[in-house]
């Protein structure tokens, strides 16, 4: 049985996208099925529209993922959580509402909010900064819900 | 022996964006009648609304490629290939290890209308691979052009898949024949994409197609007023 895995990102200019599509394409080498999603900007949309490249990235990831849902993270057994190094709102924000639905489950946070992450009860494992080192950790994360590897 | 499926008995799924007909079992549509043919494994036929497509999403062990009738497509995936697939060009993407991708309506006033083919690949775990290039469609009036196959040095440029199939696209006008032998042992799928062939004088509409077994020979003929555009797979 394939386990299932959802990679939420936070992403501005697609930097971190990159690194959330990194880490979704290491779940798949270990057979997971994936979902993903991007969370909303907290940002006022007048500076968003100040920000060319920023509307322009903006615009194309609307469209490609939509926002995560509550059915998205009950069918999750891994939670792959991705946000820019200097920009940690809309991710705080999102695991402020994931209570207790997450306690347990294996997750991996690529970014700086890691401990903000473990508070919610997922189970942290390896923090991945490069787009290789986010594939592997994703797989290990996989790996480690499907129960292969640990000890 | 040759057994049709019916246009009109395929899957069918309008997601209002989306108008999507499968001929085999596709996502909500699971026929345990209609899962396959050979290695044959997906052939819908989608209609997407201008600006509208498939968000990001992933594929693992398996050969697909789209055949675009109308309109432009707009592909991204997470190898950094980004393109506009479009009628008379080949594309194929071996999803192997594992790839992401959307796929869009490159256009944001016209609908696209096409083809997608999914084989199932002879081997698992292969890297993956993306090709894309244009065509002149007078390759395809009246003979079969080669679109995907397995061979690294084809006949004609295509698309190298990791299967023993072959995919080509023909274009047959009204009253025009066109003779295809099948080796011992193959099969072929028959799909007619727009206009009216026959297939061993099996009539075919825009959407039906046909499985090819224990014949020695195709015998196809563009019919009614404007003849016929369809695709061929050999299969083993």
């Amino acid at each position: 049985m394939a386990a299932n895995a959802l990679v939420v990102f936070y992403s501005r200019y697609g930097k971190t996208e990159q690194l959330a599509l990194a880490a979704g394409v290491g779940a798949i080498q270990e057979r997971a099925n994936i979902r993903l999603r991007r969370l909303p900007d907290l940002t006022d949309a007048s500076v968003i529209r100040a920000d060319a490249a920023w509307t322009e990235n903006l615009d194309r990831m609307r469209r490609e993922y939509i926002a995560p849902r509550e059915i998205d993270i009950q069918w999750a057994e891994v939670l792959i959580l991705a946000a820019p190094q200097d920009r940690t709102a809309e991710m705080e924000l999102f695991l402020d509402t994931l209570g207790e639905s997450v306690r347990g489950k294996i997750g991996l946070a690529i970014g700086t909010f890691a401990a903000e992450a473990a508070k919610t009860g997922l189970i942290v494992g390896a923090v991945a900064g490069r787009p290789e080192d986010a594939t592997a950790a994703a797989r290990e994360a996989v790996k480690r819900a499907k129960g292969v590897g640990r000890g | 022996m040759i057994t049709i499926r019916k246009s009109d008995e395929r899957g069918h799924f309008n997601g209002g964006w989306i108008d999507s007909y499968q001929t085999f079992s596709f996502g909500n549509y699971s026929d345990p009648a209609h899962t396959n043919f050979r290695a044959l494994r997906v052939m819908n036929e989608d209609r997407i609304a201008a600006g509208k497509g498939f968000g990001a999403h992933g594929h693992r062990d398996m050969e697909i490629f789209t055949y675009v009738m109308e309109g432009g497509l707009a592909h991204k995936d997470s190898t950094g290939e980004r393109h506009v697939l479009r009628p008379n060009m080949i594309q194929a993407m071996s999803a192997g290890t594992g790839v992401i991708h959307s796929e869009f309506n490159a256009s944001e006033t016209e609908p696209v209308h096409l083809l997608q083919i999914w084989i199932t690949p002879a081997m698992e775990d292969v890297p993956p691979r993306y090709q894309q290039f244009a065509y002149d469609p007078c390759e395809k009036q009246g003979r079969l052009r080669l679109l995907v196959g397995p061979d690294e040095r084809p006949t004609e440029p295509a698309a190298f898949i990791h299967q023993d199939a072959r995919a080509y696209a023909c274009v047959l006008g009204a009253g025009k024949m066109l003779e295809r032998p099948i080796a011992r042992g193959r099969h072929a799928w028959v799909h007619c994409a727009q206009g009216n062939i026959a297939v061993n004088g099996v009539a075919l509409k825009t959407g039906d197609g046909v499985a090819v077994s224990d014949e020695q020979a195709l015998q196809i003929e563009g019919e009614g007023q404007g003849g016929g555009e369809f695709l061929l797979l050999d299969l083993a």
